[in-house]
């Protein structure tokens, strides 16, 4: 049973997870922090692709200034975006808006527009088909560990997903912005009732959100070697039911259930089908939602 | 007084004839439904693209004297529903008389019932599915289906000594259909294949699949997918060190296979119906129209559109400025030897089916050559 296939089937699994989980770490600070799903995220991560390919098609820099300029451009992305989608439908501050739902599931259509907007016109821009990436960027190369083989990109999203775990972590509870981010996370109403700048929060929240996606975008453009405007679409799903599954606000918990879903994935390939591993992905959600309501790592938590 | 008169009548007279003359010159329209946004506008940019070529050649031959042909593009998304939509409107408006497209099989099966019901012949460039033809008389078709190509490649794999055989295959319509008539063949002439996987469409990693054929170690592995799938296979391939060798159907072929995935495409076999180095000079005449006007040698996706349109006008061209949706179609079933750019076309009386010649091709340090 525990054959060597299954052993590299099971990192395999883990590889795709973790490609899920860069995603959802944006995804979910978001979520946290406004309670709205941003469905723009997989755009800022495509966008995050296109800036870092541009970059090395014309300049060739290392690959650290690649993901550096990817998460400048993120941040410029996010706040852009919050602006665009976000920010008109909180012109109301009075607390009957505050606590509309239609107000809130409202930028939750406006940021489905915002996607399609961007995806089309990066269609328009580079075309359809999927981007040409020099060789030498590619994070592909195989490193055999005895008979089982990781490649170089393998090693350098988990890298990534650490850093950036830790960066967040430090951030969210060491930093005054950060604990300004918990607070609106926490009751956007009592935030702004003790005079912190909501908004600021917000604009700072959808910075370092769609600076982790840009990033990722990027890093796992060049693992998988797949750079189209519609790349962000099917990784978005799977880390937006990585997030459901790990209790909507908990980045850790998203993480764990990316990982979960990658490996689902790998060993339903490995038993039943290829076809058969996006019904199982999905299953675990339904699975899910029925017996852990608030997530398997979620809290119980006010939704008003 | 009387010479006025006269000058008068004379120039009603030429009023005359050069109102019938005006009115003479008909519109003929035909309709392309194609994807032109989503995951497939590449697609859909080539057959437009081609299909510019193709009506612009056809009128600097000379064209369709007395008619004005006119080709109406409609962006079908590659979705079934939007097809649909395409087509009802297509049918519903006289003017047009003849449609071409759409590209994936799913789509244009899914447009071609309203096609069939309505009366309107139909031309698919690509649609390679075994039952597109099948729906009724109003179906054609300018590509070889995998009914073809399937045992054209399992006999080309049974020489080359393999006996056993993994089939990986996109989970569609068509991948069924090229999986199946592979698989079929290849066992028909006492070859083995040790398993097919099927993927959804959109998948770009195949890790998993690559580990779980490897375990049954076949000594070939036989692709029906499109060459962006191709790419991260045969990267993933050689990542995992999978040793197995690769041939695959034509819709891998591509230069966007070999930029994309590099190396790793070395020792690929495929088979294909369009060269653009073939020294033809229609073909020559066609990579250079095509270079020149958008700046990229044209695919064979591009190039079975060019023929597609250069059969439903020639077929218009028969039947003439008056032709109607019935008889375009008889002209349309009528084609016979049509000297195109992927081979001489006949479609057969009976089943409509094209009739093409199809060559092997291998890739070697990173170029397309073909293998005798």
């Amino acid at each position: 049973m525990l054959d060597i296939y299954f052993v590299q089937q099971i990192i395999n699994g883990l590889s795709i997870g973790l490609v899920y989980a860069l995603m959802a770490i944006g995804f979910t600070l978001i979520f946290g922090v406004l309670n709205v799903v941003n469905f723009a995220h997989g755009e800022v991560y495509t966008v995050g692709a296109f800036v870092g390919l541009l970059l090395i098609t014309w300049v060739a820099p290392p690959l650290l200034v690649v993901v550096l300029a990817a998460l400048a451009v993120g941040a410029v992305t996010g706040v852009g975006l919050e602006r665009i989608a976000f920010k008109p439908f909180r012109r109301f501050r009075d607390e009957a808006s505050l606590r509309s739902r239609a107000m809130r599931e409202a930028t939750l259509l406006s940021s489905l527009a915002a996607s399609i907007v961007a995806r089309e016109v990066m269609t328009l821009v580079f075309g359809a088909h999927m981007q040409t990436i020099p060789q030498a960027y590619l994070l592909q190369r195989p490193i055999a560990i005895g008979p089982l083989s990781i490649t170089n990109g393998d090693v350098v999203i988990f890298g990534a997903s650490l850093a950036m775990l830790a960066a967040l972590q430090f951030m969210l509870f060491r930093t005054r912005i950060g604990l300004s981010i918990r607070a609106v996370s926490n009751s956007p109403m009592g935030a702004r009732f003790v005079g912190i700048d909501t908004d600021r929060a917000i604009i700072a929240t959808f910075a370092i959100g769609s600076m982790l996606g840009a990033a990722a975008g990027i890093l796992v453009g060049l693992y998988d070697g797949t750079i189209t405007p519609q790349m962000g679409f099917a990784p978005g799903i799977k880390a937006f039911v990585a997030m459901v599954m790990g209790g909507l606000s908990s980045i850790p918990g998203a993480v764990i259930c990316a990982l979960i879903l990658g490996v689902a994935e790998s060993v339903t390939t490995d038993f039943l089908a290829s076809g058969w591993k996006d019904l199982v992905a999905y299953a675990f959600l339904i699975v899910t939602l029925v017996f852990f309501p608030q997530g398997i790592f979620g809290v119980g938590r006010e939704r008003a | 007084m009387a010479l006025k008169r006269l000058g008068a009548i004379v120039a009603m007279a030429v009023a005359v004839v050069a109102g019938a003359a005006s009115a003479q010159t008909k519109q003929i329209v035909l309709g392309y439904e194609l994807p032109l946004s989503g995951d497939s506008a590449h697609y859909g940019e080539a057959f437009r693209n081609a299909a510019e070529i193709g009506l612009a050649d056809f009128k600097a031959a000379g064209g369709l004297p007395g008619a004005d042909i006119v080709i109406r593009y409609e962006d079908s998304k590659n979705d079934a529903r939007e097809a649909r939509n395409i087509a009802q409107m297509f049918a519903d408006d006289k003017s047009i008389i003849g449609v071409l497209g759409d590209f994936s099989s799913t789509v244009s099966m899914a447009a071609a019932e309203i096609y069939a019901k309505s009366g309107v012949p139909q031309l698919s460039q690509t649609a390679s599915h075994p039952d597109f033809v099948k729906i009724s008389k109003w179906q054609f078709r300018n590509i070889t289906t995998q009914s073809y190509e399937g045992p054209f490649n399992a006999e080309w794999m049974r020489e080359k000594g393999h006996t056993k055989v993994a089939v990986v295959a996109i989970q569609n319509d068509w991948g069924l259909s090229a999986a199946s008539s592979f698989a079929d063949a290849f066992k028909a002439k006492g070859g083995a294949i040790s398993s097919i996987e099927y993927f959804n469409p959109g998948t770009r990693d195949f890790r998993s699949i690559l580990t779980k054929i490897n375990r049954t170690k076949p000594d070939a592995i036989y692709l029906c997918m499109f060459y962006e799938e191709g790419a991260s296979f045969l990267q993933q391939r050689q990542q995992l060190n999978v040793a197995a060798a690769v041939f695959g159907a034509s819709s891998l072929y591509n230069d966007q296979l070999i930029a994309l995935a590099g190396p790793a495409v070395d020792g690929l076999m495929l088979s294909s119906n369009f060269v653009p180095t073939n020294p033809d000079p229609k073909v020559q005449a066609f990579v250079n129209a095509y270079n020149t006007k958008y700046g990229a040698i044209p695919n064979q996706f591009a190039a079975q559109a060019y023929d597609a349109v250069g059969i439903m006008l020639t077929a218009l061209k028969k039947t003439g400025v008056n032709a109607t949706r019935d008889s375009l179609r008889d002209a349309l079933a009528q084609t016979k030897d049509y000297p195109g750019i992927t081979g001489q076309t006949t479609f057969d009386p009976e089943t409509r089916e094209p009739v093409k010649t199809v060559v092997r091709m291998m890739v070697s340090n990173g170029k397309f050559s073909v293998v005798p």
